[in-house]
């Protein structure tokens, strides 16, 4: 079976330009049968304006697959199929999670329904309210249904000074998981509630006397938040997938004005695909003071530079360019645990370098430069180098101490007077008697 | 003279000298021949191959020195042992092993004799052998004679107790820290006999040898002093004992100061008190001797004495006072543990776990020395005979040895030569006695007695031929007859008691069928001792432990190389840099075959370092994980015998890695939970809990019952019924199993893409359904 679908990524191949993304270009979305093209029309052209090729593909094709062979087969996979609870064989929540730790970055979209993609929220410490509740808000006073939002936005991961983006959909409240990079949390007026009575009013109260205990409600529901993995790949969680629709894009904010729908969306995407906030460490480097070789070892107590080089990714010219901006990064230099724990500064005059100098501790054992730089919103930097630590060579040493010229000179006067002796026994006399027979 | 059986007569003295040493240098070379063919048992039924585990070390720092030169040996820091810690090698190893080898191989080398540096430590053992049987050799002709010599020779040749440690390949410091311990006595034998300082400097130097070959030189150490102090309190202080004791002393420890190793130990800690403290002694009481030869007056010598033995108590006292103020390091807990067997247990587990710390078992004496050890109290006796200095130093040897080879295995080998000498000694007596054709005189008086029987003709003291043995003060008194035989005062007062009525008479043997008799009976223990001790050396001695062998139903041998997959495994597969963690014991041999860094090894200097591994071992996974990663261990390798009935294995030492963890963690690991409610210690269902989640139960039996196919699982080392479904793991990954099952490689999984605890993420990957979660609960409702 051929599905018209996979023909399409073709009417977009004109306006392959640059690819935008530090992982590549290739994107499969994974579109519910319900939801079309033509309404989303802003946010995919605006993805192929950037230079991705899109692929797209129904839940329940088989073909093409996102992961062959223990191989992805795209960059970037979008799930706009908030309300599919059956998928392919390929698509389950373990294989998204493969294919995340195979650095290919996913943007998913929930709805209220619960789907296998609900239940994977949960392993992203995402914690969804119970079906059919979506986000409901009353404030500020406007034309359109209760469960459309209004959502200011502020986050370094998109663009400053937006405008108001419309969201419909489920909130999720967050676990205590330091992956997650919360990008558009929800007005501090909204809660989570049947969408058309506000009889869960009484439920959400009486949550709230219990202390906020299953309470979705508040400024701390995240609407879109980015899952930034330990190796690198990304996923994004949007609550709603109307926030991409062409619909919202167009529809003027609350305060007039034309709303931030479309801008946020490609910030969002831009981010998910690894475009904006994407560092790197290019190498690392250890040497001793006035040297220029790493060494395979050092020795206690010497003076040892180390230096880092970082790059960050360029989305408009798609290049890796040094980077001088990190300001609070910390390089531990560790055995069992941090012997030297110190700010890495960048040099100055010299882009993307961080350089240190520091004395080795008195203590000999298998050390490691250790750089782990997490930020929320930023690719983490590791870097872990080791380097034994060993203690002085025998000629190493200190000789000739001061406290040590009583030894020497014992030792010296002692000779001295053994060979004094010696001389003098024998050029001395034979003696008469018994001084040679002491205690025989 | 009659005799009783001709012997040439037309013989000039100087053919039998030169006859005798010919003969002596043939029997020696086929004595040395013999100890290292005893020794190739192991290479003949195995390979050349370093056996066990200590060896695999000394092997690994053999090649460093051999390819990279002494200075880099000397300065050589291991970063891959005790990760992350590292280790000072130069300066934590006796390096006389390493550099007797390296210098055998460069002298080799320079002859243009391209010889592997593996079969030169393979074969070390062996060739020290023969040089040991020398040392004895000349040991003991200072004890007796050149006879006796060559009998103790032959004896340490081939006692399966000095073969225990020195089969080839079994490339330990005993190997040739026997031969050094032999000889330095040898020399301060010589020394002592004649007052010569220089064979006490020899003795300063191979003790310097010895000090640079084995911690056991601290015996040397102790023993010297020992002989010396029972000397002067037997009233036996003279210029030669002076001279011997204050050369060896002055040289030997200014030398062995010069091994990292010792360092300032030998003024610094209390086990070379004893060496310093006799050494000042001396000196007092060849002053007050000085003294004494020049002043006559009695007052005055009165109260030099009274002033010798003040100095005498002050020195004691000081030295006392020093080890309390910190300055001289107290006794240390492997000394104390001597003395209480049970004081490790208590206090130091990592001692006490070593097996070859463990008691001597009472049949473990004969299956080592077989014959000996019923002569060796005879040769003692006859070392009273004539108690001159150097027997002296035998009877305070053997009885200090006899004391520690009951308290620990392991010194069965410093009471092997010791053994051998006596029991040499005893045994050149009753073939003196018995091959001298000499009859006694009164032949008639005789016939009666022979109608006695045999008992009173055996057991009658006989003249001998070593009417050669100097009698010395203390000797004269026991020597009723003319000849001074060694038996004579032995067996006197028996004689005495049976022939008494007859008053004095003759004494001897008569006639060749009761001399043929006893020669041919001690020919045929001899013949036996020689089968025991090939039997033994080549059943229970010569095994790798490497490499395991058992025999196939048709009696042909079946090799289970378990352990040298798995380690070429871990070499093939893992990045260089993965760090293997294990029980110590097999850290060295990791270092040495799989070439990887590991937590412990053998060397168990760190006792917390340990503890540690042990911790981890006995914890559950949640406990043991953020352990292993603190570590950046990579790997955790198990030894699992249940599948084959291989008894050494982790589980049956499991119970010392909780001790010796309890012992730094108390509060955490605690030994009864590790038994069941009965105090049983079991793996089957009715482990406790605490066992079953332990991370060793796990790794071991992790998939285990699946490989009986349904049926019930057996552990053949504990003969218990393993449960059908077994443990599972979260946090490890099954990486490797060999053959047989000895060897189990697990993987130490990296922390969760997402951020889970790995127990979570195994779950989801298994499809299980996640509770749903609520959001926690605030302190204050949301605004």
């Amino acid at each position: 079976m051929v599905s018209p679908w996979r023909f399409l990524p073709f009417l977009g191949f004109a306006a392959a330009a640059l690819a935008k993304s530090s992982t590549g270009e290739s994107v499969l979305i994974v579109l519910d049968p319900d939801l079309y093209i033509e309404n989303f029309s802003r946010f995919f052209d605006g993805l192929e304006a950037r230079g991705y090729d899109l692929t797209y593909r129904r839940p329940k094709d088989v073909y093409p697959p996102v992961i062959e062979h223990d191989h992805p087969k795209y960059a970037h996979v979008i799930f706009f199929a908030p309300e599919v609870k059956t998928y392919s064989q390929d698509i389950t929540p373990q294989s998204l999670v493969t294919l995340l730790s195979k650095n290919t970055n996913l943007l998913i979209a929930v709805g209220t329904k619960a789907t296998p993609l609900t239940s994977l929220a949960a392993e992203f410490s995402l914690i969804l309210p119970p079906p059919g509740t979506p986000l409901v808000s009353h404030f500020p006073e406007r034309d359109t249904p209760a469960t459309v939002v209004p959502v200011n936005v502020s986050n370094p991961v998109v663009s400053e000074d937006l405008p108001p983006v419309w969201f419909s959909g489920v909130p999720f409240a967050f676990g205590n998981n330091p992956h997650i990079v919360p990008i558009l949390n929800a007005p501090p007026q909204s809660f989570a509630a049947d969408s058309d009575s506000d009889s869960g009013a009484d439920a959400l109260v009486d949550a709230a006397n219990k202390g906020g205990e299953g309470l979705w409600a508040g400024s701390s529901l995240g609407l879109v938040a980015g899952f930034q993995t330990l190796g690198g790949g990304r996923a994004t969680w949007v609550g709603g997938v109307e926030l991409f629709s062409d619909e919202y894009a167009q529809k003027p904010a609350p305060n007039g004005g034309k709303s931030g729908n479309e801008q946020f969306a490609s910030d969002v995407a831009a981010w998910t695909f690894q475009e904006t906030g994407v560092l790197r460490v290019d190498d690392t480097t250890h040497h001793r003071v006035n040297e220029t070789a790493p060494r395979d070892k050092y020795t206690i107590n010497e003076h040892v530079t180390y230096t880092m080089h970082v790059s960050k990714y360029n989305p408009t010219s798609a290049v890796w360019e040094p980077y001088s901006g990190i300001d609070d990064m910390q390089l531990e230099f560790t055995m069992l645990d941090p012997h030297i724990r110190t700010a890495l500064k960048p040099t100055p005059e010299k882009p993307g370098e961080y350089s240190l100098t520091f004395r080795i501790p008195d203590r000999h054992g298998v050390f490691k430069f250790n750089v782990d730089y997490k930020r929320r919103g930023w690719t983490y930097l590791q870097s872990t180098t080791v380097v034994p630590v060993v203690p002085p060579r025998h000629d190493e040493y200190p000789r000739f101490l001061s406290p040590a010229w009583p030894y020497y000179a014992g030792a010296i006067s002692t000779s001295a007077a053994f060979l004094a002796f010696c001389a003098l026994w024998l050029a001395g006399e034979e003696p008469k008697k018994a001084k040679s027979t002491k205690f025989d | 003279m009659p005799l009783a059986y001709s012997v040439p007569t037309d013989l000039s003295p100087a053919t039998v000298v030169n006859a005798t040493s010919l003969l002596r240098i043939v029997a020696l070379a086929l004595i040395s021949g013999a100890a290292i063919a005893s020794r190739l048992f192991a290479v003949v039924n195995f390979e050349s191959i370093i056996h066990e585990f200590d060896p695999w070390f000394n092997y690994r720092a053999t090649r460093v020195l051999a390819s990279e030169g002494f200075y880099e040996f000397w300065n050589w820091f291991d970063p891959t042992a005790w990760y992350p810690l590292g280790r000072v090698v130069g300066g934590t190893i006796y390096p006389g092993l390493m550099a007797t080898s390296g210098v055998i191989y460069n002298i080799l080398h320079a002859l243009n004799l391209p010889v592997d540096i593996r079969n030169i430590c393979v074969l070390l053992a062996p060739g020290f052998s023969a040089l040991t049987a020398w040392s004895t050799y000349m040991f003991t002709k200072e004890m007796k004679n050149e006879s006796a010599g060559l009998l103790a020779a032959a004896f340490i040749g081939i006692v399966p107790g000095y073969i225990s440690r020195s089969v080839a390949g079994s490339y330990d410091n005993e190997a040739i820290a026997i031969f050094l311990l032999m000889f330095t006595f040898f020399l301060w034998i010589k020394a002592l006999k004649t007052g010569s300082a220089l064979f006490g400097t020899l003795a300063a130097l191979f003790y310097f040898y010895m000090v640079a070959a084995w911690g056991g030189y601290a015996f040397i150490t102790n023993m010297i002093p020992l002989h010396a102090f029972a000397l002067i309190l037997m009233g036996r202080f003279s210029s030669r004992l002076y001279v011997a004791y204050s050369s060896w002393y002055a040289i030997g420890t200014l030398a062995s100061m010069q091994v990292p190793f010792v360092g300032f130990q030998p003024v610094r800690t209390s086990e070379h008190m004893a060496a310093l403290g006799v050494f000042g002694l001396l000196q007092i009481i060849a002053f007050s001797e000085l003294v004494r030869a020049h002043v006559s007056s009695k007052q005055f010598q009165s109260l030099l004495y009274a002033s010798v033995i003040g100095m005498g108590i002050l020195g004691a006292l000081g030295i006392v006072g020093l080890t309390y103020k910190g300055w001289i390091a107290p006794w240390t807990g492997r000394f104390y543990s001597l003395w209480d067997t049970g004081y490790a247990k208590k206090y130091i587990p990592i001692i006490a776990s070593v097996s070859e710390h463990q008691p001597t078992a009472w049949p473990s004496f004969f299956m080592d020395l077989q014959l000996l050890i019923f002569l060796f109290p005879a040769g003692v006796v006859l070392c009273f005979r004539e108690l001159r200095d150097e027997h002296v130093f035998v009877i305070i040897y053997a009885v200090v040895a006899s004391y520690f080879a009951g308290v620990m295995v392991r010194l069965m080998l410093t009471l092997t030569p010791c053994v051998c000498v006596c029991a040499a000694v005893a045994f050149s007596s009753v073939l003196d006695t018995y091959i001298d054709p000499v009859e006694p005189e009164a032949v008639e008086e005789d016939a009666q007695t022979a109608g006695d029987g045999a008992v009173s003709a055996s057991s009658t003291a006989v003249s001998t031929s070593s009417g050669s043995t100097t009698t010395t003060k203390k000797g004269k008194k026991a020597a009723p007859a003319a000849h001074a035989g060694p038996l004579d005062g032995l067996v006197s007062t028996v004689s005495a008691a049976v022939s008494s009525k007859k008053g004095e008479k003759a004494r001897g043997i008569f006639g060749g069928d009761t001399r043929l008799a006893v020669i041919l009976n001690a020919l045929g223990m001899l013949l036996f001792f020689v089968l025991h001790c090939t039997y033994v050396t080549s059943s229970a001695y010569s095994s790798p432990s490497v490499v395991l062998a058992s025999t196939n139903p048709d009696g042909s041998q079946h090799i289970i190389d378990d352990f040298r997959e798995a380690y070429y495994w871990l070499r093939q597969n893992t990045p260089e840099t993965a760090v293997v963690m294990s029980w110590w014991d097999y850290g060295y041999q990791i270092a040495g075959m799989a070439d990887r860094p590991t937590l412990v090894d053998n060397n168990t200097w760190n006792n917390t370092h340990i503890a540690t591994v042990g911790k981890a071992m006995s914890s559950s996974e949640e406990v043991a994980y953020p352990i292993l990663r603190k570590h950046d261990v990579d790997y955790v390798l198990v030894i699992f015998g249940g599948l084959l009935g291989y008894s050494g294995d982790d589980i049956n030492k499991f119970l010392w890695m909780v001790r010796i963890a309890q012992g730094v963690w108390p509060d955490e690991i605690q030994e009864p939970n590790y038994f069941t409610a009965k105090g049983e210690y079991r793996v089957d269902d009715e482990a406790s809990a605490t066992m079953k989640n332990s991370l060793m139960y796990k790794m071991s039996y992790y998939r285990f019952a699946e490989l009986f196919g349904g049926n019930q699982a057996v552990d053949r080392v504990r003969g218990q019924q393993m449960p059908r479904i077994g443990p599972t793991l979260d946090y490890l990954d099954e990486a490797f199993t060999s053959e047989n099952w000895i060897v189990r490689i697990y993987q130490v999984k990296k922390d969760d893409l997402l951020g889970r605890d790995l127990r979570t993420a195994n779950a989801f990957e298994q499809g299980k359904k996640r509770k749903r979660s609520k959001p926690v609960a605030r302190r204050k409702a949301i605004v």
